[in-house]
């Protein structure tokens, strides 16, 4: 009973510190007037409005989205291709290989950024939506890489290996075979690339201009004032894509 | 004998041109860029734009002012206290969740602890602001309370506590994945041979999860030691942060080679972490 | 073989694709009072193009963005008035067409022939300005207690502090609070100032760009801020009426921008279009209230546009006597700008 009490009282302590924040951005979103603080001086959803009716961030949603999938989807592809090959057992120096794919995982967003922004510099290579794209999959391959590895056991490869002595291509091996059979792994990493490049700020401040991404956009209004609105958007943000990870709970609850 | 060597010549030629396009993104968005930084950190910005002066002036500047070194030193103490409060708010969660908790309420219990994720990380940290503000809602709990208030807002604690925020949910899923991973029957088996709960956990699991636990701890070290927003947002111009130095040459000063020096250092800060905890995974006594 | 030439084709598709973009649209450098509808959305009806802006704090920063972008991406350029000959001098900015432009209208302080007309040619124009100086809450501080600058550094501030973070404005005040003009510093004097500024930043809380000095302010979190002015609370008065600016005993530092044509641009013609557009009536009444900062506009025929409220808010009456109390921004040399940068970054440290 103790025991219960302890487990129960530190989640209660927990998860109130992992919500604390989000409930006042949540409930200040609300707030009928100009400040997001206490106190509470009303119900509206005046912010709300307001962010819905904003044409600049309404733009940075979609490009966000759209940088998000065409990101994930490179990255999770070069992710696979290389997951498979270091999986032939064939590669020569795959740990090599493998050290070489993961090592950007360990290296600081603002690095990564920094780095492509001076190359993008030397080569003459303005500054757009595709460029955040580019610094994007550089740091999604080597997750999709890391879980499709995973995901590539013994079972696949004999699977393989016997599309492939009734004469199936590599292609259609690939395609039919192995995918399908990992698609659960492809289905994360695609779903954990779209998160981190989503949400991520540094790298699309760094690289972008005039077209920007919606951390981007948060970011000058938040500094061009303060108000509830940054409430509204980040509220928004939340809502938005917690329905996506519950659609995608759901839709993977009703495979199995 | 020649057809097998061709054939598995073949294979390995698949293989690689299977690698291929993934290397060769890695080679030219990352390694190359890597490069090109390290050749600018050698340069010198000057009025006239950037200019290959190939000097150690950016390095020796770093090392030879006391403000520079300390916000590096600012990094370094922020990161610490982040990674050992994370790892030690997550871990009891993470046990909770994977032991403690009937197996039906896990995975609730588990999304729940990461649901804030979905905010927006820089909605996040200005979150903290408003929670922390001196007028805002904690200090106005305290108030109702009759307690003293707290001054939090804009200051290193702010940073650590909106860091600590984010790690610690990270870390909860990290030190989870490796939890569920101990066969339960080996706990079991232990019991069985007469050992304590402390005893089954100071050498059954803790040794056995430790190596998810380091990986997590790391993860949290790299990624805080890097961080622009969250410093930026709470720290409110206090205790300067090494990413922070590294924004202001680029935003005040056009100085792309210190920004790429000081990016090498924060670097060299993070291999040395790595370096620190692939030793420390391979001593044996641990 | 055949991933490689789709992933150059992805490649060389990503290039094209950031080439395309170049049809009517106006490209323009500014600081963050010119992105409101109110002022941008006349213009692109006008003309039918799309206005692109992109904000930026301080001219290193400006400068920054510029070096990496390609010649011809940008149009319009806002920058501050004293920066003018340097960003002159590094060619950026391109002549402008005299006649066009309402010269006549502006104050006669916000001509600054000095620092627009380089070799006989015109290459910029101010649009707007104010002053960097002391915001309060007239609730908590008294206007008595600001009226001697120095008293902010002493052991006894008058009340909780934040900093503008922004090294040149504020450096330039400290030197006037320390009775050396702007236009004097020199290397020499800086080991003072360092010294007044470790001490404001002991009585400060915290240190922050725009909106987080207006934050500290408008929330409570500080009763004073130094740096501030009427950028900061005019905006904001009509919400919280206890805000107040004054200018101490030894003065405060004046800011201006100023706008002009890349020497680049692939559009000078509608560029210079823009330019009239910020500088009539209109344009610089929607420009002075802003929703990032207020300020004074530098055509005095804006007043015709604005409330007495606003004009008010701006203390447009009384602006003969700021004008006199208040030294231009310092316009340091490089050495002498490198040796500030790095006392700021001491003080950010500290």
């Amino acid at each position: 009973m103790m025991r219960f009490a302890a487990c129960a009282t530190y989640m209660a302590l927990l998860y109130g510190f992992i919500f604390l924040p989000v409930g006042v951005l949540a409930l200040f979103s609300f707030q009928d007037g100009r400040f997001p603080i206490p106190p509470f001086q009303g119900f509206s959803l005046r912010w709300h409005a307001e962010v819905l009716g904003d044409a600049d961030l309404i733009a940075a949603l979609l490009n966000s989205l759209m940088v998000a999938f065409a990101s994930s989807a490179m990255a999770v592809t070069l992710g696979f291709l290389a997951a498979r090959a270091v999986a032939t057992g064939r590669l020569p120096r795959a740990k090599a290989i493998s050290a070489a794919l993961t090592a950007p995982l360990s290296v600081s967003y603002l690095v990564i950024g920094l780095g492509l922004l001076a190359s993008f510099n030397l080569m003459g290579q303005s500054l757009s939506l595709a460029t955040v794209a580019v610094g994007h999959i550089v740091i999604n391959t080597p997750l999709c890489f890391a879980i499709c590895a995973a995901a590539i056991g013994p079972a696949q490869q004999s699977a393989e290996r016997a599309a492939r002595d009734l004469g199936a291509s590599e292609l259609r091996v690939m395609w039919l075979v192995t995918a399908p059979m990992i698609l659960p792994a492809l289905l994360a990493a695609f779903l954990l690339s779209v998160t981190f490049s989503w949400d991520e700020f540094i790298i699309a401040f760094l690289l972008s201009r005039f077209d920007v991404t919606l951390p981007v956009e948060i970011w000058s209004l938040l500094r061009s004032g303060l108000n509830p609105k940054t409430n509204a958007v980040g509220s928004l943000v939340f809502m938005l894509s917690a329905i996506a990870v519950l659609g995608v709970e759901l839709a993977t609850m009703r495979r199995k | 004998m020649s057809k097998t060597l061709t054939i598995e010549g073949r294979d390995r030629r698949r293989a690689l041109a299977l690698a291929a396009p993934a290397l060769l993104w890695t080679l030219v968005f990352f390694a190359l860029p890597f490069g090109v930084m390290a050749v600018l950190s050698l340069w010198q910005r000057t009025d006239q734009g950037l200019e290959a002066a190939w000097t150690l002036a950016n390095y020796a500047k770093f090392a030879s002012s006391p403000a520079y070194l300390q916000a590096a030193l600012n990094s370094l103490e922020i990161t610490v206290v982040v990674t050992v409060l994370s790892v030690a708010l997550a871990y009891p969660l993470a046990w909770i969740i994977a032991v403690e908790l009937p197996a039906k309420y896990r995975r609730l219990a588990l999304a729940l602890a990461v649901v804030p994720f979905w905010t927006s990380y820089v909605v996040r940290s200005y979150a903290w602001s408003l929670v922390l503000a001196k007028r805002g809602v904690l200090n106005g709990w305290l108030g109702d309370l009759g307690l003293p208030l707290m001054d939090l807002a804009n200051s290193r604690a702010a940073t650590v506590i909106g860091f600590t925020h984010f790690f610690t949910m990270l870390l909860t899923l990290t030190i989870y994945a490796s939890l569920v991973q101990l066969p339960p029957n080996l706990r079991r088996a232990a019991a069985d041979l007469g050992a304590g709960p402390v005893q089954i956990f100071r050498f059954i699991v803790w040794p056995l999860a430790l190596p998810g636990v380091m990986v997590g701890a790391f993860l949290t070290f790299a990624l805080c030691i890097g961080d622009y927003v969250t410093p930026q947002i709470l720290g409110g111009g206090n205790d300067l942060a090494l990413p922070q130095l590294v924004m202001l040459q680029i935003g005040r000063r056009a100085d792309l080679p210190m920004a790429a020096a000081l990016s090498i250092v924060l670097m060299a800060a993070v291999t040395l972490a790595y370096i620190a905890m692939a030793r420390w995974m391979k001593e044996p006594s641990k | 073989m055949k991933t490689t030439t789709r992933l150059l084709a992805v490649l060389a598709g990503t290039t094209l694709l950031t080439q395309a973009a170049a049809a009517q649209e106006l490209n323009a450098l500014v600081w963050c009072d010119h992105t409101d509808d109110a002022l941008i959305k006349p213009f692109e009806d006008k003309f039918g193009v799309k206005v692109n802006l992109k904000e930026y704090e301080g001219t290193g920063a400006a400068l920054s963005l510029i070096e990496q972008s390609q010649p011809g991406d940008w149009d319009v350029l806002v920058v501050d008035g004293i920066d003018v000959p340097r960003v002159v001098s590094a060619g950026i900015l391109g002549p402008l067409p005299v006649g066009d432009l309402p010269y006549d209208s502006l104050f006669p302080e916000m001509v600054m022939e000095e620092n627009h007309v380089i070799d006989g040619q015109t290459y910029a124009i101010s649009e707007k300005f104010g002053y960097n100086t002391v915001s309060f809450n007239s609730a908590a501080v008294s206007a008595e207690d600001l009226s001697d600058m120095t008293a902010l550094w002493s052991d006894n501030a008058p009340g909780s502090m934040a900093v503008y973070d922004y090294y040149v404005p504020v450096m330039g005040m400290v030197a006037m609070g320390l009775g050396i003009p702007t236009a004097d510093i020199t290397l020499d004097d800086l080991p003072a100032i360092e010294a007044a500024l470790m001490k404001l930043k002991d009585n400060a809380s915290s240190v922050g760009e725009v909106v987080s000095s207006q934050t500290a302010i408008a929330t409570g979190e500080v009763d004073i801020l130094f740096g501030g002015g009427e950028w900061v609370t005019a905006g904001l008065t009509g919400d919280l009426p206890d805000l107040d600016w004054l200018i101490p005993e030894q003065g405060a530092v004046r800011w201006s921008q100023s706008i002009g044509v890349f020497a680049d641009s692939k559009q000078p013609d509608l560029a210079v279009e823009f330019v009239k557009h910020v500088l009539s009536p209109q344009g610089q009444a929607a420009l002075a209230t802003s929703s990032c900062y207020w300020a004074m506009p530098a055509n005095r025929m804006a007043g015709a546009m604005m409330t007495d409220e606003q004009k008010a808010a701006l203390r447009w009456d009384q602006q003969v006597d700021y004008l006199n109390k208040a030294d231009l921004y310092p316009t340091p040399d490089a050495d002498l700008d490198a040796a500030m940068q790095d006392v700021w970054t001491r003080f950010l440290a500290h």
